[in-house]
């Protein structure tokens, strides 16, 4: 049902996705996000086009996190804002992280080797239904992506949305 | 070791890089013992494993014993007596100098490369001057890695900012590429520690280089070479319309997609690339590409010609470039200086 996948980069490191559809309390799970009382990231599944775009942001983050250069105060706080392709923090929460009226949500977990995190501590959390995350492309806003991420239409015919995104992602602070 | 002998050569071993006592050698008159001893010199010091080291012992000698004694040693080389404290010497100073030799050698005969990045499928492509290129799957997809190799002879504070410029000058050309619709590949991941870059495998493709021979080889289809001249010239055209200079245009650096007949055409490695508007600069790059279309691929002038043709018609601001072109075609080596 939810997927995991390896970090190459940093073998450790493993992160799992899991997708929630019929979500009743939204509200309550994103003030929990917000005090640090989920171990996870609280992804608004409108605007992600494929889990890879989460893992390219998983990687970014634990990458920053790695070597001290995190622009957030945690993990998750930093791959919600490395899917922004914008600079300012509370603009990624606002657009990424979900919010009180969404009844989909992606949670994202970062496992650390050793550390193992309780996946029914967190799938009991949400009262909603878990579902596979072959149903993402069903609620993926692809206007609002495309809007949000700037893409142009000349990208549009030498790639996937995804590439477009994913590109956005990765060369964000590059200059 | 070839660069070894050469640099060992008279006697004067000129050592690049590393601030190594060797360095200073006391001056000794050019003799005619010279040329004759560095052949013996090797020969003596043949066992030693490393070629380097005749460098290393030919100075170290110099050092520990002076003129006098390394001739000695050297001419004497059945001689019990003057070969005993030389050999002394050489042992004492030897592996000192060897280390530091060596160390200093290494320097500018191989960069220390850098650990490959542990992904699935893991292959050497290239080991180019600039980077390792790897292959291999990154988070699930087929990726290209590059890892700058770092140049020790570079002071480090030099060397890590020319590094982190070309990595972001590759990153954002390609990102600019990608916005204007030029199809080049996808960035998945920058590291700005390694100064590495990750990006999007473009599979089964093959070079317009491999491609342009085999055509060759096989004889036929020379309209199909036209009609992919044309392509190259309106890609380019539009990537220069975008101010996008490459940098470092080859038919190597210009990939096609399959399948082959669609003349889907894809620019890599941007990291020589820069922005720029000026119509020199751009005529600089076709020239580049002019050279390399030459001196790669024969008979292929009436090709180059047609994407010349086909960049002049799609770019808006072609005149200027091409100008340039000839004047730039003017310049260089080998021109006769006639009219």
């Amino acid at each position: 049902m939810e997927r995991t996948h390896r970090l190459e980069l940093f073998p450790e490191r493993s992160v799992t996705l899991l997708l929630f559809q019929h979500v009743k309390n939204a509200a309550a799970l994103r003030k929990k996000a917000m005090e640090g009382s989920i171990e996870g990231a609280l992804i608004n599944p409108a605007m992600i086009v494929d889990p890879f775009q989460i893992l390219v942001a998983a990687n970014r983050a634990v990458h920053l996190q790695k070597i001290g250069k995190m622009k957030t105060r945690t993990l998750y706080a930093e791959i919600i804002f490395s899917l922004s392709p914008s600079n300012n923090i509370s603009d990624a929460f606002k657009k990424f992280g979900i919010s009180d009226s969404d009844t989909a949500v992606l949670i994202v977990l970062v496992m650390d080797g050793d550390k193992n995190i309780n996946l029914a501590d967190i799938t009991s959390q949400v009262e909603g239904q878990q579902v596979s995350l072959d149903e993402l492309p069903q609620l993926t806003d692809t206007a609002k992506v495309k809007k949000m991420y700037k893409v142009t239409p000349q990208e549009e015919k030498i790639g996937s949305l995804l590439d477009s995104v994913v590109c956005r992602m990765s060369t964000k602070d590059v200059l | 070791e070839r660069g070894r002998a050469r640099y060992s050569g008279g006697g004067r071993a000129v050592q690049p890089g590393g601030a190594s006592a060797l360095r200073n050698f006391p001056s000794r008159p050019p003799s005619a013992a010279e040329d004759g001893r560095r052949l013996p010199n090797t020969a003596e010091q043949a066992p030693r494993a490393c070629a380097v080291c005749v460098a290393a012992m030919a100075a170290a000698q110099a050092e520990a014993g002076g003129a006098r004694s390394v001739m000695a040693g050297a001419a004497a080389m059945g001689d019990a007596g003057p070969v005993g404290p030389a050999t002394a010497e050489l042992g004492a100073a030897g592996p000192a100098a060897d280390g530091a030799e060596c160390g200093a050698g290494d320097a500018v005969v191989a960069e220390e490369p850098p650990a490959p990045p542990a992904l699935p499928g893991l292959r050497l492509v290239q080991q180019g001057a600039e980077a390792h290129v790897y292959r291999g799957l990154f988070l699930g997809r087929a990726a290209v890695a590059k890892l700058r190799v770092p140049k020790r002879y570079r002071h480090p504070a030099l060397e890590e900012r020319l590094s982190r410029r070309r990595m972001a000058q590759e990153a954002r050309s390609l990102l600019r590429c990608r916005r204007a619709g030029i199809p080049a590949p996808v960035v998945y991941f920058v590291d700005y520690v390694t100064n590495s870059i990750y990006l999007e495998d473009i599979v089964d493709s093959i070079t317009v280089q491999d491609h342009i021979y085999s055509v060759q080889k096989s004889g036929n289809d020379t309209s199909g070479l036209r009609k992919l001249a044309e392509k190259m010239g309106e890609l380019l055209a539009r990537m220069h319309d975008e101010d996008i200079v490459h940098g470092d245009l080859t038919t190597a650096n210009l990939l096609l997609r399959p399948p082959l007949e669609k003349l889907d055409l894809v620019l890599i490695d941007f990291g020589l690339s820069f922005i720029s508007g000026l119509p020199e600069d751009k005529g600089v790059d076709l020239y580049v590409l002019e050279k390399a279309f030459i001196s790669t691929h024969p008979d292929t002038e009436v090709m180059f010609q047609a994407l010349l043709k086909s960049y002049a018609a799609t770019s808006k601001k072609s005149g200027p470039v091409i100008k340039k072109l000839d004047e730039v075609r003017l310049r260089g080596r080998k021109r006769s200086m006639i009219g």
